[in-house]
């Protein structure tokens, strides 16, 4: 097992630095934005794996709920916490890429507010989860993380929803959408690294949730042992 | 802000947002490392 991740944060090592060649020096510049175009081969995918840790949080929150299983939970909050790592990426590129594009950081439209709501609700989640008092913390956790993925669907239909400052959906937009072939062959490398880089954080960050559980669980067990001698 | 210097900067925040996110995973795997030796001892 311990061989087999090494092997695997190896691959993703050398898959990053092959994808990070092709966004930069294989994929051709892009005609009226120029060079900081080539952002969007770091935020896109930052973003797709914010929402699919997202997904991994909903799905993993409903099977704490039904099954009350410690292991559920523990997933919930590792792809909570790497979602925000994420989304946070996303919300400092994004702004990086539209001062010289856009020639201000910020505007308050549809996808961008969405996704600061989004950013917020999963930062809450994490705070409830790290402050909370009481047995309930991961009952209430797990009812927030489903009720703020609901968020996510909004953040990714707003800009068809809605007149928004934030480019429309460059793949799966209609006529007008689509990549340069070079473009979106980039973007995959990019797409597939990233989501490797996910998956190992998910995966360390929930052997990490599961240490702390048994630590905590022998902490209870020394206190009792104390308390009944 | 310029282009390349737009692209240099969102490319450098990433990676240091993500090896920030990768040190703070070490520091607790160390601290929850420690705290398991010493119920072990303590037990």
């Amino acid at each position: 097992m311990k061989s087999l991740s090494i092997t695997f944060i190896i691959f993703t090592l050398a898959l990053l630095g092959f994808s990070t060649y092709q966004a930069l020096f294989v994929a051709p510049t892009e005609q009226t934005m120029g060079e900081v175009q080539r952002i969007f081969y770091y935020h896109v995918p930052s973003a797709w794996v914010a929402g699919v840790c997202f997904f991994v949080n909903f799905l993993a929150s409903i099977a704490y709920l039904w099954k009350k299983s410690l292991d559920a939970d523990a997933l919930a909050a590792a792809s909570a916490e790497v979602g925000v790592v994420f989304c946070t990426i996303v919300l400092i590129t994004g702004p990086i890429w539209a001062r010289p594009v856009w020639g201000i950081w910020w505007t308050w439209d549809a996808r961008l507010t969405t996704t600061l709501v989004l950013w917020l609700i999963y930062v809450s989640y994490l705070v409830l989860r790290r402050f909370a008092a009481g047995g309930q913390t991961q009952t209430l956790a797990a009812a927030l993380a489903i009720f703020g993925f609901v968020d996510v669907p909004i953040v990714y239909m707003s800009i068809r929803w809605f007149r928004t400052q934030h480019p429309s959906p460059v793949m799966g937009g209609g006529e007008n959408s689509g990549l340069d072939p070079t473009m979106l062959q980039a973007f995959l490398w990019n797409l597939l690294a990233f989501t490797c880089v996910g998956i190992i954080l998910v995966a360390a960050r929930y052997r990490l949730q599961r240490l702390e559980n048994e630590v905590e669980a022998a902490h209870a067990q020394l206190a009792l042992e104390g308390g009944a001698q | 802000m310029t282009g390349p210097t737009a692209l240099k900067a969102a490319y450098a925040v990433t990676w240091i947002v993500e090896l920030m996110y990768i040190r703070y995973l070490f520091g607790r795997f160390r601290r929850v490392r420690s705290e398991m030796k010493g119920l072990k001892r303590s037990s």
